[in-house]
Order: structure tokens, then sequence, then C-alpha cells
């Protein structure tokens, strides 16, 4: 609901659907009957964010409370920010129409890390101040949660407290805490410390931390009785976890105008790279029963005719077969097509391809990561050349004609033929279309090859490895550019400056925030956009700051430094992640968790993949 | 197999909103409200549905139309109505389901309500700047399209209007022509009033009816 003077702008802007509200299965409430009030801000535009599972559980879950009402904010786009900034009006939720800083709490999911100045910017469009300990009083609690929140500290000086892991649980213990500290007319401050005592939750003030003269840190000490190391969330029986039967369905087209189910979490896999592969651990599954049901109620209730199957590797489900065969009774009666959008190359075969094609062909994505056998073997990517090239085969056979590759380049180990072998594996999969006898007659292949920055991340067995220096990384992207000979590779590459300042938030430490406090001053903003992000400004600023970022982006850090994060624990052990660092560097793999338990740490929560039965052991 | 037209209103939140957007909210209402109605039978079937003439971004519509093909005859209008609605956002409600009795090629011309009003400006003001411009024998304004700018003469467009002066803005009844080959968008309006006064007043857009070229109300 939107006040007339926000009317008043949106004949300005474009796509003013974005700022409305008045979506189908949108959550309106009497505020008379409400105890807490929670501004869900996602720190993006409304098609990004508007697309985000997360927001869309967490969303309908804290609405099942009678007195919680959970509303939903986005970052205007430029155009907007400009007419509100203009015309005096503060950053609104868009259920009530009333501004965020009426809110008890504002909750950002952080997906990425060049949202962060985002989400400095909603705070300030929002006249909240920034810095936590500005904001003084039991109300405007800025929380944060998502994969960004396992290194907090770049933003350790904004947000309140961090959630730390899955949030369907912790939230709401939280919010309960919020209410008898409220009735109890106790401070912020005897909150957070008592915030401090719920698992998963990180109450960044609570901490000291000291420097070595090097810029490496010396200790990181808790006080007023917060625990020395904050342990994540997790939801410990996906079948029995709250999924929403409904989602809000925009007005307007957003990135991923789809339902999406949640088929499990975690990934077997342990790609060397992957910080989901190792934060989400271990992995869980819903049963096929519990996705179909849910499935059907969501299509029902949204009206969309395409679903689509969320998790990390969709194929390693263990039931995909039955799930699809359940899946397709119905869905091709009531024309709802069924989209995979996360498959491994080895993982597509012929019955999945079937099952996915009955309604609606979508293209088809494949991630071998890196070209040649020795670099998937130092990135555990455990994909064969010869796989990928067979599942392209059957992809051709079965009528597709596109197909895309995503690599990585600036990987630990990398040499230039390394390098070259994406080019290759391209024209290896062209070659291999026309080699197919049952090709589609008249047709011609399209492989797109796309190659993005390697940015090392916390909780990865590559946290400690130094990001290549820019002009390295432009050197590589050429080199594949002029290694291609063919029109039917089009070849795009992702542009190595915000890699660089990806790296430097990602395992960045508290020394940042005085760049972001600064940088939310100067009115930075969309960094993860091209409209707006730019390198030489962002380096001033560090400049103006006196810290160095390659310091924290290029730097090789030994095994014994303690790291920004290292009080935070995400279920698998330092000790395991050195142990797959060595063992990239012998070009050495690491079976998946279904073939051999190897120890991670992650089995300590009693649950999922851990403790299935092996099929080599039976 | 039957062709159905049905009506509603646009307004509120989903006002704002394109014609592509709206067309992808009635098809997934429709998709929802599982109403027997033809499917495309492409690759990606979908409902077939079309608009005898699309709404602009930004105007409220209060006869606005849908025409779809029922494959079940004797399908009550009243359960299409009360089906939709429940799948549809509140900006978006039907209110009537009819057999078409026109093609959408039949459009001629279009009946608004514009609202004019300015923080600064009273509206005998702008009752008064209304006047004048329709009494100049031409109304030029610059028109852009895809194939450029070029300059056209909205006067021999209008087929009637009439000003009346509210507490705090002008309304403005006009008829302008409408449909497939002359579509004139009364946002000109406002920016003849741009041009010929140098003003900018917020206007709020309201399409009233159809017709076709004999004035009978489009059905």
């Amino acid at each position: 609901m939107v006040s007339r003077e926000v009317e008043k702008l949106l004949l300005k802007v474009q796509k003013p659907g974005r700022y409305v509200g008045g979506e189908l299965n949108e959550v309106i409430k009497n505020k008379k009957d409400i105890d807490v009030r929670f501004a869900f801000c996602f720190p993006d535009t409304y098609e990004v964010g508007m697309s985000h599972l997360g927001m869309k559980i967490l969303y309908s879950l804290l609405n099942e409370y009678d007195y919680i009402w959970c509303e939903r904010v986005f970052a205007p786009w430029i155009d907007m920010e400009e007419e509100m900034i203009k015309n005096n009006i503060p950053l609104y939720a868009l259920e009530s129409g009333d501004s965020v800083s009426d809110f008890d709490f504002i909750g950002f999911t952080l997906q990425y890390e060049l949202s962060f100045t985002n989400m400095l910017n909603m705070l300030k469009l929002a006249n909240v101040p920034i810095k936590s300990s500005d904001r003084k009083n039991l109300k405007q609690i800025v929380a944060a949660g998502g994969p960004c929140a396992c290194n907090p500290e770049p933003i350790a000086d904004f947000v309140d407290l961090f959630f730390i892991g899955e949030g369907e649980e912790v939230d709401l213990e939280v919010i309960e805490l919020f209410r008898k500290c409220r009735s109890e007319n106790k401070t912020k401050h005897e909150f957070l410390e008592l915030c401090a005592q719920i698992e998963g939750v990180y109450v960044p003030s609570l901490y000291n931390v000291q420097y070595n003269d090097d810029g490496t840190i010396k200790s990181f000490t808790p006080k007023n009785n917060a625990p020395a190391v904050v342990h994540k969330r997790l939801m410990k029986d996906m079948d029995k976890s709250y999924y929403p039967d409904n989602f809000v369905v925009p007005l307007v087209e957003i990135v991923h105008d789809r339902a999406v189910q949640e088929i499990f979490r975690g990934c077997i896999r342990g790609c060397r790279f992957c910080q989901a592969g190792f934060i989400y651990r271990p992995v869980r599954e819903k049963s096929p029963e519990t996705i179909n049901a849910q499935c059907r109620a969501l299509c029902e209730n949204t009206g969309y005719d395409e679903v689509s199957l969320s998790s990390l590797s969709s194929s390693d489900y263990s039931q995909i077969v039955p799930l699809l065969e359940k899946l397709t009774e119905w869905s091709k009666d009531e024309k709802v097509s069924i989209s995979l959008p996360s498959l491994r190359v080895d993982g597509f075969t012929d019955d999945i391809m079937n099952k996915i094609k009955t309604v609606r062909k979508s293209g088809l994505t494949f991630a071998p990561e890196a070209g040649s056998q020795r670099m998937r073997d130092v990135i555990n990517k455990n994909v064969r050349e010869d796989e990928l090239l067979n599942t392209c085969s059957t992809a051709f056979e079965g009528g597709w004609t596109t197909v895309k590759l995503y690599f990585m380049i600036g990987l630990p180990t990398e040499t230039i033929d390394d390098v070259e072998a994406i080019a290759k594996l391209g024209q290896a999969v062209v070659d291999t279309y026309y080699k197919c006898p049952n090709k589609p007659k008249g047709k011609s292949v399209r492989v797109t090859v796309s190659a993005s920055s390697f940015v090392p991340k916390p909780f990865t067995p590559f946290q400690w490895e130094p990001q290549d220096t820019i002009p390295v990384l432009h050197g590589k992207q050429q080199h594949i550019k002029d290694s291609i000979t063919t029109k039917k590779i089009q070849f795009n590459y992702h542009d190595a400056d915000t890699s660089f300042l990806e790296a430097v938030f990602a395992r960045g430490d508290r020394k940042l925030c005085r760049v972001m406090e600064l940088a939310c001053e100067r009115g930075f903003h969309f960094d993860g956009w091209n409209d707006c992000f730019s390198l030489e400004k962002w380096l001033e600023l560090f400049n103006e700051c006196g810290i160095d970022p390659e310091f924290y982006a290029n730097r090789r850090r030994s095994f014994d430094e303690i790291l920004p994060w290292d009080h935070i624990d995400y279920g698998v052990t330092k000790d395991y992640l050195i142990k797959e660092c060595k063992k990239a560097y012998e070009n050495t793999t690491t079976p998946h968790c279904r073939l051999k338990c190897n120890n991670c740490g992650a089995a300590k929560y009693g649950e999922g993949v851990c403790f299935e039965k092996r099929k080599n052991l039976v | 197999m039957k062709n159905v037209r049905i009506w509603f209103k646009k307004d509120y939140e989903c006002r704002y909103i394109s014609h592509l957007d709206l067309n992808r909210c009635m098809l997934r209402a429709l998709h929802k409200s599982k109403i027997p109605v033809w499917h495309t039978e492409g690759f990606n079937p979908h409902p077939f549905a079309t608009f005898p003439l699309p709404l602009s971004l930004g105007f409220r519509g209060i006869n606005e139309c849908m025409d779809v093909k029922l494959e079940d005859d004797d399908y009550s209008y009243e359960e299409i109505i009360l089906k939709l609605n429940q799948c549809l956002p509140r900006g978006l409600q039907i209110f009537k389901v009819t057999e078409p009795l026109m093609k959408a090629g039949k459009i001629a011309f279009a009946n608004f309500t514009i609202k004019i009003s300015d923080d600064k400006t009273s509206s005998a003001v702008i009752c008064k700047q209304l006047s004048e411009l329709f009494a100049l024998d031409k109304i030029e304004i610059e028109k852009k399209s895809k194939k450029g700018i070029k300059t056209v003469d909205i006067k021999p467009s209008i087929k009637n209007f009439c000003i009346d002066e509210k507490f705090d803005f002008a309304e403005l009844n006009i008829t302008l022509t409408a449909g497939s080959t002359d579509n004139v968008n009364p946002n000109l309006i406002l920016s003849a009033l741009e041009k010929y006064f140098s003003v900018c007043y917020d206007s709020d857009i309201t399409r009233n009816e159809l017709y076709n070229s004999d004035m009978e109300a489009f059905r």
C-alpha cells in the first residue's frame, strides 16, 4: 500500500510496479494486533529479491504468527532512489507502506558480498543510523543472515546480531527474547547480551579484536559471557521443517518467475572452491512424498505453470527418478513444467532428460568449472571429459542444440595450459555435435562458454589462497578469447574488477568497516551492477582509509594465521579444510559423501547423509 | 468452443503494471482458476487470451476486456467471475462476462477522465488553460515513435471534450481516436499543456469506455 506522495513519483520511474506491493498472496495484517514488526530487507532490486527462496520461506513462516507482521523491503533502483531523496520519502515496506524506521527488526539477507553497500544505503534511505552503536534503543534491531554472514567482520560495526546457519528456528527464538526483554524494560545492550546465549546468534559488539603489526589478527576475545565460538543452526529433519504452500506472486516479471521447490540442503560433492558445498553440510533430503505434496500445493496456490526443483547439484537427489515420475503424473495434465536448474554433467541421464522434456524444453547448462582434467582434480570436481561429451551427445540426440558451459579462471595452481583447455573443451563439445548421428536436422549448434574469476571464500579448502591479480586475470581471459577459433562458441567472461572487490569483502576483517561507512556516506550502491560499480572509486576509498585491499585479496595466508571468521563454526573442521587444501596441491581428489565418509566434522549434527547406509557397505 | 469477453477493472497497485505484465497476471490467474479455456498448442502451451485494446501503464481502466475461448460451452459466466477473482490481485477484478458482439478492429474511439492538478496552480487556472488549448486551430505536439520524432496535430483526433472545475483539480472528460490505426494517448494533452503554457501538472487518467466509429459502446 503506497502513500499519495509515493504515487506521485511512480509515473516518473522505470517499472513502477516494483514499488507498490498489492500482489496476490501478500500478507496484510491489522497493526493493532501486532506485537513485533519485522522488515525483511533484500539488499537488491525487487526482481532479484523476489526470486530468492529463503525470503519466501521466512516471510511465510514469520507471518504464521498472529503477533508478528513480516513485510518486504527492496532496494529502490537508482531512478526511484533519486526521486525518494528529492521528495523526502524514506524507504518503506511494501505491505503497509510504513517507513522502515518504524520497525522493531530490520533484517537483511546477505546473498553476495557486493550487496553490503546496498544494505547500508537502505538503512540510510530509511533514516536509520547505520552504526549499531548509534542505535541506542530497543527497536530498529538490525539483523543479518545468509551465506555472507559466515564472515560477518567487514560489516560488524553496523549489524546488531547475525544469524549463523539456517534461520527457521533461531529467528523466532530471537523475536521471543525481544518481546520478553521489551516487556521487562530491558535495554538494547541487555537484550543483545542475552541474544548471544542463543545458539546460532553472533553479536559482534561483544568481541574485542587485536591485531599484529603486519595487520593479521592477534586475538579475538569475547566479553560479557558471549561464547568463544558461535555454532551454526540447521534444520535436522527436512520433512518436518516449515515450507510455505504459498508464495507472493509478483505483478511484474522477476528474474525467476516460477514456483520453487526445495528438494534438499547441502551437497555431497565437496568441490574445493565452493562455499555452499561446505557451509550447508550435511546433506539433508526431503522425501519424494513431501516434495510432491509441497510442489503441488505451491502450483495450485500461485498459478505458476513452471516449478523448478531447487538444491545444489539436483541430480544428486538420491531418488531423483522416482521423484520425477511422481511429479510428471500430475504435471502433464495440469500443464506444469518441471525444471532442474542445477544438474551435474554426470547426472544428466536419458531418464531425467525425458522427464524434464515432457512439457517444456528449457536450456541446458553444465559447469565443468575447469578445462583440464588436472585442474578439475585440484578443485575436486570429479567430472571427466568423456562424461561431459557423453552427456552433450545425449542432449543433442534428445533435440537440444544449445549448451552453456561454466568455467572458472584463476584457480590455485592454474597454468596457461589449463586456461587454454577451456577453449579446447568448448571445441570438443562442438565437434561432438557434428559427430552425433541423430543430431537435430538442419540446425547449427551453439555453445556458450562463460568464465568467471575465482574468488577464495571462507570455510573452503581454498580460504588461504591468494586471488590472481586483475592483470593476470585479464591475460587469462584474453588467452581463451584468442584460443577460440569457431563462431559456434560464444565466449563470455565476468568482470575481474568486481571479482577483486568481492575477494576483499569475502575475507575481510573489521578494519574494513571504516571503508564501508565512508562508501555509504559517499552514496555507493548497487556494486553488483555494472551501471554503478567503479573499482577506481573504491581504490580511492581504500587509499583514504590507509587500507591495502590486496592484503585481503591477493595475499597467501598461512595455515596458523587467525582468520577473521575463525570464531564461527559451520560444522566442517579447520583441520579437514587444511587436509583438503594439501590434497589439492597433490592433484588428489576426495570421494563424495555417499561413497565414503571423509570425517569433515559435519557428522556431529547427527543427521543426514552422514548416517545413510552406503551401498558398498550393505 | 465459445468465445467470451471478460470485463475487468485495472486499478490500485495494478495500474502501475505494463500491458505485458497484465497479460502474464491474467494467464496465471486463468491457469490457477482451472476454468476450461482453450490453450495454445505449440511448444509452450498456455491459455489463449487476447486484449482488444491495451491500456497504458499508469492509467486506471474501469471497462477493460480480454477475450478467451471456452472449451465448455455451458460453463457459467458467474463461475468465471467468481473463480477468476479468487485468483487475481485486488487491483484486477472481473465484473462481467459477455459474448463478444464487436470485433476488436471496430474500436475507433476511447473516452477518458483526466484529473489534472498542481500544488501551486488553482483548478480554475488549469481549466482556463485547457479551454484556451482546445480553442486553438491546431494542437501540434512532438510524438516519439520507433521511426523517430514527428510533429502531429491532435486537434482532429478529439471527438468531444468537457472541462469541469473541481475543488482541487480540473476534470477533463475527453473522447479521442483509438484503435490499431490511429491511437492518441491522452498523455499528449498533458504534453500539449506543457508545450503551450510551460507547465508540468500531475495527472490521474482513467479510461472509461471504448466506442466504434458510430460512437456505440464497444461490446
